[in-house]
């Protein structure tokens, strides 16, 4: 059943998506830093406050996945922003994050051989960003 | 006191153009933490001076990197008179980025991700123009390149 965007239940199913991934498990191992999603506000998607993900990831399992504000997501180690439309992109598969990310379309903060290092774990966690039936707020 | 003027020190980095894109602002913040963190790569990084081109063909985006022994000047989009120049989709300038570094400082093409790189060259998706000639510039860049 689908979910809300960027709700708590979103967050659990994300959560556990990552968590079922093998292929996340192994590609992960190793990373133990918490990375912060920051959904900026959309009003005119009927996205109007912006929210922030904090995902607690730890040597290839996601320890917690919450929803919070954008502060709480700007505090974790690797800060990834971006419009809401953009996390739509992504989420739908209509943009590729590591291109996102090349074109400036998501930035990212934090240590860049890190991130780089674990490029195959951060594609298989979109991966299963994608596999999250949503409700997205400007399609209702 | 004399008056010693003490020579101010070049930036690891620096970005040719007022503003650089997010691929040339990504490479250079890639190199310079990597130099910067990593004597091995120093090295290396003081010793290369050629002009390398980067060019991921899924985003129509370049950037050309400027080595001038012990400095970088990276500029938006593909520069005159590069060395080597290097064409992939962005997945495998990526995974260029996460070659292993072997025995003599030869990048590993035998282990998961140096395959995948050896097979994007022979299906012509990765393409390096210059490489007759260049290939110790190559794997030097690589070195500097790599995060593993």
């Amino acid at each position: 059943m689908a979910v809300k965007a960027f709700s708590d239940e979103w967050a659990q199913q994300f959560k556990d998506e990552v968590n079922k991934s093998s292929v996340y498990k192994s590609a992960a191992k190793g990373w133990k830093w918490t990375v912060g999603l920051v959904v900026e506000a959309e009003p005119d998607k009927n996205f109007p406050e912006a929210k922030g993900v904090v995902m607690d990831l730890f040597d290839g399992s996601a320890r917690d996945i919450t929803v919070g504000t954008a502060a709480d997501a700007q505090r974790c180690n690797f800060v990834i922003t971006a419009p809401y439309s953009r996390w739509k992109q992504v989420a739908t598969k209509e943009l590729d994050a590591t291109k996102g990310m090349l074109q400036g379309k998501l930035k990212l903060k934090g240590d860049l051989p890190t991130i780089v290092r674990y490029t195959k774990a951060s594609q298989e966690m979109t991966e299963c960003t994608t596999r999250v039936p949503v409700e997205w707020p400007d399609e209702n | 006191m004399a008056g010693r003027k003490l020579k101010a020190r070049p930036k690891t980095v620096e970005y040719a153009d007022a503003e650089p894109s997010a691929f040339a602002s990504m490479l250079g913040g890639l190199i310079e933490a990597n130099v910067e963190s990593r004597p091995e790569k120093q090295r290396d990084f003081g010793s290369l001076a050629a002009r390398v081109g980067i060019f991921v063909t899924d985003i129509d985006e370049g950037v050309t990197l400027d080595f001038q022994g012990g400095h970088l000047v990276v500029h938006n989009g593909l520069a005159p008179r590069r060395d080597l120049t290097i064409r992939a989709e962005a997945g495998t300038v990526m995974n260029l980025s996460n070659l292993k570094i072997g025995l003599f400082g030869m990048p590993v093409y035998y282990d998961e991700v140096g395959r995948g790189v050896a097979a994007k060259l022979l299906q012509r998706k990765l393409r390096i123009d210059g490489l007759l000639g260049n290939l110790a510039t190559l794997n030097t860049v690589t070195r500097i390149f790599s995060v593993q």
